[in-house]
C-alpha cells in the first residue's frame, strides 16, 4: 500500500468514530481498529521492500516555494517505528474499548486517538523535516486532547498545562533547528540532509542548529531538565498514558535523535550534551520512580528513566550504542506498554493506583499478576526476559565511554540507575500483588474480562520470546540499527546473546539485581529518609518559573505601560532621537559647502531674549498668566526673526496668528487657576529636561548641519522668482504661491478653515445645550474678578482705534500681490480689530450690535474663491487660471487688476467668518449666570448715573 | 489624460463617494436608525470592491505622473484590506448594537479610513503617502473613542491621537528632508537620487519615515499606543485596529522602503531588524504578564508585527513575498479571535479577562476547539496555517543572510507560544469560575468557525495565496 495511504488512513479515518458516536460503543471501537488495522496491513505489504533494504518513498508536491514537501520515506528504522505505534496502536483500542466506562464519550477518544496514530505514523514517516515538524506539533496538540480528555480531574489540569507548554515550546524552538539544517543544505529533505554530515559539521551554525533541535526532542523525550512533565501528564486515561507516554509519542524525540544520528552524532557538543542529559535523566527517574505510589506515577518515572538510557546510548555516538538504543526501543516498547495495562486494570478493578492501598492481588487476579510480573521482571532486567539482553548491552556500551575525562562515571551511574530501576521493578510487584490479601480494597478486585488483558498478554509473550530467543529480532534489530547509522560507521555484526561470558556488564547486572532487591530490604527507612529529605519538586519549580516569568514580564512592562502619556511620548521622543543618530553615524557627513556667518550683535540679542524666554517659559509655566505673556514674548522674537531671515510674509502671519491665539488662550484662562499645580516629582523634571535637552541639541544639530550644506541641485524657489511676475502678475512670490500657483491648496484650506470653525460652533452649540450648561453657568471662579470688566479706557481706545485697523487691513490686502500681505493677513487684522471690541465691552453687547453673521461671511469668502475660480472656465481655461492685467482710472494712477486678487478676496472672508465664528463661540462659554449680560459698552461711564450692576453681583459674591 | 488616471483611482473615488453621500443621506434621514443598514451597506461595498480589485487588470498602472500605483502588490494588499474591514464590520454590528454604540458614522467612518487605506498602498509619491496616512489616522482616531462617554475609550482616542499626530510630525519631517534631498517626492525620483550612495540628508530622511511607519504599525519602541488604545476602545473597534491598517501600514511600509529606498537596503534593513527583534520580544515578554485579553492581542500585534517586519528586514522579493503572506494570514486569525473576543460576555456585560475562560471548553466545546486551533495559529504551532506565516518569514530572514534574526524570531516564538497555550490551557482546564453566558451572533459564529476551518484547512495549499503574493511582491521588488 502506498505510504501517502498509510499516513493519511489515520486522519480520515479519524471522522469515522466522531460520527458514529450515536452507533454504539462496540461500533466506535470497531471502526477504530478496521482503520488501524489497515493501516497496520498497508504498513506490513511494503515489509519485504524494507527487508530487502532498499527505501520505499512516496512524494507530493505542497508548497514547494517553502521546500515543503509530502514526501515520505520508509526505511528500516521508518518501518520499526511505524510498526511499533500501528501494532501497538490496535492493542490499546482493544483495550481502551473496554477500559472506558459509559459515561465517557467513545467516539471524541478515538477520534482524537486516530489522530495522533496519524500524526505519529507521519512523524516516523517524513522524508521532509517540515512536514515533521508539523505532524511533531500535530501530536502535541491531539495528545493535549487526549490528556485533557477526562476533563473532570483536577489533578489532570496542571499536568496537561505543562505538557503543552514544554512539548508546545520545544517543538517550536525545533523549528529553528530544521530551518538551519535545511538552509546548510539546500533542501529539507530528510534524505538529503541524511548525505550530508560533513557540510552540516563543518557550518558555524550547527550548534545552535543542534541545541534547538536537541531542545525539541528533550522536551518531547522527557530528558533531563525538561522530564517534569511526563509523570504529571498520568492524569489521563490508563490506554492513553500506554500509548503516548511510554511507547510512542514520548520515543518521538528518541526517534528524531535516531534519525538525525548520521548528521548530528559523533562531535563534541552532540556527545556532552546528550550522554549528559540521558544519564541524569535515567538515574533520576529510577530514584523518583522508586518512591512514588501512585503506579502510573511509578510508571511514568520509570519510562522517564529509560528514555534516558535510550537517549544515553544515542548520545555514545558509537554503531553498538546506537544499536543497543534500538533494541531497547523495542523492548522498552512491550514491556512498558504491558505494564501500564496492567496498572490499568488493577486501577479499573481496584478503583484505587495507590501502592499502599493495595498488596496481595496475587491471588484475586492471577492473570494479570501474570502479566505484571514477567513485564516488571523484564524491566528490572532479570535473564531470559528481553529486558535484559538490551540492558546488558547498554551496560557494556557503558564500560566504554568516557565522560568529562572519567572512566568511570558512566559506568557507575548506569548501574546505580539499573540498581534503582531493579528496585522499583521489584517494589511495583511485591507492593502490588505479594503480601497478604487485604480486605480494605475500595473495590473487590478480580480479574478484568479478555478484552482488557488479552493485550498486555500478547505484548508480554513478546517479552518472554525476544527474552528467550533473540536471535528471532536480530536481523530485524540490525536492519534497524544500521538505517540509524547510515553510512558513517560499520556495524560489527555481534549477535544478541543471552551469555557473553563472564564480562564486566554482567557483574554490573548482578550487582543491580542484588542491589535492587537489598533496597527492597530497607525500603521502609529509605523511604523515611526520602520523605525527610527536602528535594527540588519539578512541579513547584514549573509553577515558581511560571510565576516569576509572569511577575518579570509585569515588572518589566508596568513600569513601561504605566498609561503615563508622557512616558510614551519621552519613549517615542528617545526612540527617535536615537534613530536620527544612528542615521548620523551610518551614513556619510559631506563636507560643509558654506561658510558659517557672523552673526551680528542685533541678532545675538534677540536670540538671547527668546531663549530667556523660553526658559523663563520653562521656569515660570506654573503661573498662567506670566506663561502667557512669556510665550507672547517668543512669538514675538520668531517674528522678528523671520523678520531678520527675509521672510517678511511669514512674519507678518506669524505675528498676527500670535495676537490671535493670545486672544484665545485669554479666554480660556478665564476658565483656569492662576496656578498650575505641581504634579510631578524634582527626579521626573530632571529626567524629562534631559530629553528636552537630547531633543534640542538633536535639532540644533540637524539645522546646523543644513545650514552648512546644500539641500538640492536647483531650490524650487528659483522657479518661483522667475515665474511670479510673468505668470502670476506678482512680485510677492509668497502671495502669488498662495494665491495663484497653489491655488487649489488654498482653497482647500480655507474651505478647511471654515469647516473647522463650524465645527467648534457646532461643538459649543451642543455643549450649551447639554448637561454642562448648568456646570458652566453656575461655576465660580476661585477668586474674585475685577469690578471694572469693560474699563472705560479700554471701550474707548478700541473704538478710537478699530477704523484705524480696518484700514490698515484694507492696505494689507491690496499690497498683498506686490509687497507682503495678502488676503491671510489682511483677514486677521481685521478679526483683531473687531475681537477688541468683544474684549471691550463684553460679549452680549458687542453681538447685538453685528449685523452679519459668521457662518455667511465664510461661505462667502468660499464662494467668491470659487467663482473666481470657476470664472477661468467661461475662458476656455482650466479651473483657477489667474489672469491680470493694468487698467487706468482717471484721475489714479495706473493700477493692475488680477483675478488673484479677487481669490485673495475670498481668503480673507473665509479667515475673518473663520477667526470670528471660533472665538465668539469660545467666548460663549465664558458666560456665567451671575453676571446679567452688560446692558452698556463699558461698566463705569461718567455720563451715566445709575450704579454699575456687576458691581452688585460682585458685591454679592464677596459675602 | 486626467481620464485615464481617474479610472486608475476608481474604486477610491468610488468609495469615497459612497462614504460621502451617505453621510449626507443618513444625517438628513434617519441618523442613527439607518446605522445597521449602512453598515452592511458599507460591508458589501467592500467586497465588492475588493472583487473587483482583485478580479480587474493584472497589470502595473500608473496614474498622476506617478503618484498612484495601481500594482499587483497594491491590489494584494487592498483586497486583504477591504475584506478584512468587511469582516470586522459585520461582526461588530451585533457588540455595538446591544451596547448602543452604533452610530451611523461608524461604517463610515471606516469607509474613509479604508479610502486613507487603499490610498497608501497604492501611493507613489510622499504627497499620496502622506494624505492617504491621514486620512486613514484621523478616522481611526475618532473610531477610537468612538464610546464618548466612557473615560477609557476618550483616553485612548486622545493618546492615540496626540501619539499620533507625534508620529505623523516626524513622518512629515522625514518627507521634507526626503524631499529636499532628492529633489523629488515621487518614488521613483527619489530611488534614482539616492542611487547606491545616499546622501546624509536622505538617510535622515528614510530613517524618520521609518519611525513614523513603526508608529503606524505599532512596532516597537514606537508602539506605547498599542495596549492602551486596543484596551480603551470599543471591541469592534480593536478587532479593526488589529487587521486593515495594520496591513495597510506594513505594505506602505514596504512600498517606501523598496520603491524609493530600494537601492539602499542596506540602509534600512538593520533599522526594520532592530525593529522586528524589539518587537517581537517586547510583545512576547510582555503578554505573559498580561490578564486582559484584549490588553494581551495588543501585545500580540506587537509581536507579530515583528514577524511580519522579519520579512521585510530580508529585503527580498521574498522577503516582501513573507511578509504579505504573513500579513494575511495575521488578519484571518485576528478576525476569528476577535469573533471570539466580541462574544465574550457574562449577564451581558462584555468580559475581557482572560481567568473568565475557565473551563470553557466544558459549555462550548466547538467554539472552544475553534478558538484552540486559532491560538495555535497565532502561536504559530504546526500545523495550523499560523506556523507557514511564520516559517515564511523566518525562511525570508535566513536567506537574506539574517540568521540571527531568524533564530531570534524562534526564540521569541517559543517565549509567545506561552501565553497563547496559556489560554488554552485556561479554556480546557483551570478551575471553574462563573462560566461566560454570551450567545454568539451568527456572523460572529461563522467568522469564528471560518477562520478556525482556514487554519485548519489552509494547509492545503494556503488556498492559494501564495503565487499571488509572490506576483504582488514581484511588482514591487524588481
Amino acid at each position: 500500500m502506498s505510504l501517502l495511504l498509510v499516513v493519511a488512513l489515520p486522519f480520515f479515518g479519524a471522522l469515522l468514530p466522531g460520527v458514529m458516536n450515536s452507533a454504539g460503543r462496540a461500533a466506535c471501537a470497531g471502526v477504530t481498529f478496521t482503520v488501524s488495522l489497515i493501516a497496520f496491513i498497508g504498513l506490513l505489504t511494503n515489509l519485504p521492500t524494507v527487508l530487502a533494504g532498499e527505501v520505499v518513498t512516496a512524494r507530493v508536491e505542497w508548497i514547494p516555494a517553502l521546500g515543503l514537501n509530502f514526501t515520505l520515506m520508509l526505511d528500516g528504522l521508518g518501518f520499526f517505528f511505524a510498526f511499533l505505534i500501528l501494532g501497538i496502536g490496535l492493542l490499546i483500542i482493544t483495550y481502551g474499548r473496554h477500559y472506558l466506562s459509559r459515561d465517557d464519550n467513545m467516539g471524541e477518544f478515538f477520534t482524537y486517538l486516530l489522530l495522533f496514530q496519524g500524526a505519529m505514523v507521519g512523524i516516523v514517516l517524513s522524508d521532509n523535516v517540515l512536514l515533521l515538524l508539523v505532524f511533531w506539533e500535530l501530536t502535541s496538540l491531539s495528545s493535549f486532547l487526549l490528556i485533557g480528555y477526562w476533563k473532570h480531574l483536577p489533578e489532570g489540569r496542571q499536568g496537561a498545562r505543562m505538557a503543552l507548554a514544554v512539548t508546545g515550546m520545544g517543538g517550536l524552538a525545533m523549528i529553528g533547528g530544521m530551518l538551519i539544517l535545511g538552509q546548510i543544505v539546500g533542501s529539507y529533505d530528510l534524505s538529503v540532509i541524511l548525505q550530508n554530515r560533513a557540510l552540516i559539521q563543518a557550518d558555524p551554525l550547527y550548534v545552535p542548529a543542534l541545541i534547538l533541535i536537541l531542545l525539541g526532542c528533550f522536551t518531547k523525550s522527557a530528558q533531563f531538565p525538561f522530564h517534569f512533565w511526563l509523570p504529571h501528564a498520568m492524569a489521563a486515561p490508563t490506554p492513553v498514558s500506554a500509548y503516548l507516554h511510554s511507547a510512542t509519542m514520548v520515543k518521538a524525540g528518541i526517534f528524531l535523535m535516531a534519525r538525525m544520528w548520521p548528521v548530528l552524532s559523533g562531535t563534541p557538543e552532540w556527545f556532552v550534551i546528550v550522554t549528559t542529559a540521558g544519564l541524569i535523566t535515567m538515574v533520576l527517574g529510577a530514584v523518583i520512580a522508586l518512591f512514588k505510589h501512585d503506579l502510573k506515577a511509578l510508571l511514568a518515572f520509570s519510562t522517564v528513566s529509560h528514555l534516558g538510557l535510550i537517549t544515553m546510548l544515542l548520545g555514545t555516538g558509537t554503531a553498538f550504542g546506537a544499536m543497543a538504543a534500538v533494541f531497547h526501543i523495542l523492548n522498552h516498547a512491550t514491556f512498558k506498554a504491558a505494564l501500564f495495562m496492567s496498572a490499568g486494570i488493577v486501577d479499573h478493578e481496584a478503583h484505587t493506583r495507590d501502592i499502599r492501598r493495595l498488596g496481595g492481588l496475587r491471588r484475586l487476579m492471577p492473570v494479570t499478576f501474570g502479566i505484571a510480573t514477567l513485564a516488571a521482571l523484564s524491566m528490572a532486567g532479570i535473564p531470559f526476559l528481553n529486558g535484559f539482553l538490551s540492558k546488558e548491552m547498554m551496560l557494556e556500551e557503558a564500560t566504554h565511554t568516557m565522560l568529562f575525562g572519567s572512566e568511570w562515571l558512566v559506568p557507575v551511574l548506569a548501574t546505580v540507575g539499573s540498581l534503582f530501576s531493579a528496585a522499583y521493578c521489584f517494589r511495583f510487584i511485591g507492593h502490588t500483588f505479594l503480601g497478604p490479601v487485604r480486605d480494605d480494597y475500595p473495590h473487590k478486585p478480580h480479574d478484568p474480562g479478555a478484552g482488557m488483558w488479552v493485550p498486555p498478554a500478547i505484548l508480554v509473550t513478546l517479552v518472554v520470546v525476544i527474552g528467550v530467543a533473540p536471535f528471532l529480532v536480530q536481523d530485524f534489530v540490525f536492519l534497524v540499527a544500521k538505517a540509524v547509522i547510515g553510512d558513517v560507521a560499520m556495524l560489527e555484526v555481534k549477535y544478541i546473546k543471552i551469555w557473553h561470558g563472564l564480562v564486566p556488564a554482567l557483574y554490573m547486572s548482578i550487582i543491580a539485581v542484588v542491589g535492587g532487591l537489598a533496597l527492597m530490604l530497607i525500603y521502609k527507612p529509605l523511604l523515611k529518609v526520602w520523605e525527610t529529605t527536602p528535594r527540588p519538586e519539578a512541579k513547584v519549580i514549573f509553577e515558581a518559573i511560571v510565576e516569576a516569568a509572569a511577575r518579570m514580564a509585569q515588572s518589566i512592562i508596568h513600569p513601561l505601560h504605566n498609561g503615563s502619556f508622557t512616558r510614551y511620548a519621552m519613549i517615542g521622543l528617545v526612540a527617535m532621537i536615537a534613530a536620527g543618530y544612528h542615521a548620523w553615524t551610518t551614513g556619510t557627513v559631506a563636507e560643509p559647502v558654506r561658510e558659517l556667518q557672523a552673526a551680528g550683535a542685533v541678532p545675538i540679542a534677540g536670540w538671547g531674549m527668546l531663549v530667556a524666554a523660553t526658559a523663563g517659559l520653562v521656569l515660570l509655566h506654573r503661573n498662567r498668566l506670566l506663561a502667557l505673556i512669556l510665550i507672547g514674548i517668543v512669538g514675538l522674537m520668531v517674528s522678528i526673526g523671520f523678520v531678520y531671515l527675509s521672510a517678511p510674509d511669514l512674519a507678518m502671519t506669524q505675528f498676527t496668528v500670535e495676537v490671535v491665539t493670545i486672544i484665545l488662550l485669554l479666554l480660556a484662562l478665564n476658565f483656569l487657576p492662576n496656578q498650575t499645580p505641581v504634579e510631578s516629582t524634582v527626579l521626573r523634571r530632571i529626567r524629562d529636561a534631559a530629553v528636552a535637552v537630547a531633543g534640542g541639541l538633536a535639532t540644533f544639530a540637524l539645522a546646523y548641519h543644513y545650514m552648512l550644506r546644500e539641500a538640492v541641485t536647483t531650490p524650487i524657489s528659483e522657479f518661483h522668482l522667475a515665474n511670479s511676475y510673468k505668470g502670476g502678475g506678482g512680485t510677492n512670490v509668497v502671495n502669488v504661491i498662495l494665491v495663484d500657483f497653489r491655488g487649489f491648496d488654498t482653497y482647500g484650506e480655507i474651505i478647511v478653515l471654515g469647516i473647522a470653525a463650524l465645527l467648534i460652533y457646532a461643538l459649543t452649540e451642543s455643549l450649551l445645550n447639554g448637561p454642562v450648561r448648568r456646570r458652566l453657568l453656575n461655576r465660580v471662579p476661585d477668586q474674585p474678578r475685577a469690578g471694572d470688566m469693560h474699563p472705560m479706557m479700554m471701550v474707548v481706545l478700541t473704538r478710537v482705534i478699530m477704523p484705524v485697523v480696518l484700514l490698515v487691513g484694507f492696505y494689507i490686502f491690496l499690497r498683498g500681490h506686490n509687497e507682503p500681505g495678502g488676503g491671510f493677513i489682511a483677514g486677521l487684522i481685521v478679526s483683531i480689530a473687531v475681537v477688541m471690541q468683544y474684549m471691550a465691552s463684553g460679549f452680549a453687547w458687542t453681538s447685538a450690535r453685528l449685523r452679519y453673521p459668521y457662518h455667511g461671511v465664510i461661505g462667502a469668502g468660499v464662494l467668491v474663491a470659487g467663482f473666481t475660480g470657476i470664472g477661468s472656465w467661461f475662458v476656455a481655461q482650466p479651473f483657477l487660471t489667474s489672469a491680470f492685467t493694468y487698467v487706468r482710472i482717471p484721475p489714479f494712477d495706473k493700477f493692475e487688476l488680477a483675478t488673484a486678487a479677487l481669490f485673495d478676496l475670498g481668503v480673507f472672508l473665509a479667515v475673518v467668518g473663520a477667526v470670528m465664528l471660533s472665538l465668539e463661540s469660545f467666548s460663549r462659554l465664558a458666560r456665567r449666570a451671575d453676571m446679567p449680560d452688560a446692558e452698556f459698552p463699558m461698566d463705569i461711564d461718567p455720563s451715566r448715573s445709575d450704579p454699575p450692576p456687576v458691581q452688585t453681583a460682585e458685591l454679592k459674591e464677596g459675602n | 489624460m486626467i481620464s485615464s488616471d481617474l479610472s486608475i483611482i476608481l474604486p477610491e473615488i468610488a468609495l469615497a463617494i459612497f462614504a460621502m453621500v451617505a453621510l449626507i443621506v443618513a444625517v438628513y434621514t434617519a441618523k442613527d436608525k439607518l446605522a445597521p443598514m449602512l453598515t452592511w451597506l458599507t460591508a458589501a461595498v467592500f467586497v465588492i470592491l475588493a472583487f473587483w480589485i482583485g478580479t480587474g487588470s493584472d497589470s502595473t498602472r500608473v496614474a498622476f505622473e506617478g503618484a498612484f500605483v495601481d500594482d499587483g502588490f497594491a491590489r494584494f494588499a487592498k483586497v486583504t484590506i477591504l475584506l478584512s474591514a468587511a469582516a470586522v464590520l459585520v461582526m461588530s454590528l451585533d457588540y455595538l448594537e446591544k451596547r448602543d454604540l452604533l452610530r451611523f458614522e461608524y461604517p463610515l467612518l471606516i469607509a474613509l479610513a479604508a479610502v486613507g487605506m487603499m490610498v497608501m498602498v497604492s501611493a507613489g509619491d510622499l504627497m499620496a503617502l502622506y494624505m492617504g496616512l491621514e486620512l486613514q489616522s484621523l478616522s481611526l482616531y475618532v473610531v477610537a473613542s468612538l464610546r464618548r462617554d466612557s473615560a477609557k475609550s476618550t483616553e485612548a482616542g486622545l493618546k492615540y491621537f496626540v501619539l499620533g499626530a507625534l508620529s505623523s510630525g516626524l513622518l512629515l519631517y522625514g518627507a521634507s528632508l526626503t524631499y529636499g534631498f532628492a529633489g523629488t517626492t515621487l518614488f521613483a525620483g527619489i530611488i534614482e537620487a539616492a542611487g547606491n550612495e545616499p546622501s546624509l540628508g536622505l538617510i535622515f530622511g528614510l530613517v524618520f519615515l521609518i519611525s513614523g511607519f513603526a508608529f503606524k504599525v505599532s512596532a516597537a519602541p514606537f508602539h506605547m499606543w498599542t495596549p492602551d488604545v486596543y484596551e480603551g476602545s470599543p471591541t469592534p473597534v480593536t478587532a479593526f485596529f488589529a487587521t486593515a491598517p495594520k496591513v495597510a501600514a506594513m505594505a506602505l511600509f514596504a512600498r517606501v522602503v523598496h520603491d524609493a529606498f530600494g537601492g539602499n537596503v542596506g540602509d534600512w534593513q538593520q533599522i526594520v531588524a532592530f525593529l522586528a527583534v524589539v518587537s517581537m520580544f517586547l510583545g512576547a515578554i510582555a503578554a505573559i504578564g498580561q490578564t486582559n485579553i484584549k490588553r494581551l492581542m495588543a501585545y500580540s500585534s506587537i509581536a507579530h508585527m515583528g514577524f511580519a517586519l522579519m520579512g521585510l528586514a530580508a529585503g527580498t522579493a521574498f522577503g516582501v513575498q513573507a511578509m504579505l503572506i504573513y500579513m494575511a494570514i495575521y488578519v484571518t486569525m485576528n478576525i476569528g479571535t476577535f469573533a471570539f473576543i466580541l462574544s465574550m460576555e457574562r449577564d451581558g456585560r462584555p468580559v475581557t479577562d482572560i481567568a473568565s475562560l475557565k473551563m470553557y471548553s466544558r459549555s462550548e466545546p466547538l467554539k472552544a476547539l475553534a478558538m484552540l486551533v486559532l491560538l495555535f495559529s497565532l502561536a504559530g504551532v504546526p500545523p495550523m496555517v499560523g506556523f507557514f506565516g511564520k516559517f515564511y518569514v523566518l525562511r525570508a530572514a535566513y536567506d537574506a543572510g539574517l540568521a540571527w534574526l531568524a533564530i531570534a524570531g524562534v526564540v521569541a516564538s517559543v517565549i509567545g507560544a506561552f501565553y497563547y497555550l496559556r489560554i488554552v490551557y485556561f479554556m480546557y482546564f483551570g478551575e471553574t469560575e462563573e462560566p461566560l453566558d454570551g450567545q454568539m451572533s451568527p456572523a460572529l459564529w461563522a467568522a469564528l468557525m471560518v477562520s478556525a476551518a482556514v487554519m485548519v484547512f489552509g494547509v492545503v495549499n494556503l488556498f492559494g495565496i501564495e503565487p499571488l503574493a509572490a506576483a504582488a511582491a514581484e511588482t514591487l521588488v524588481n
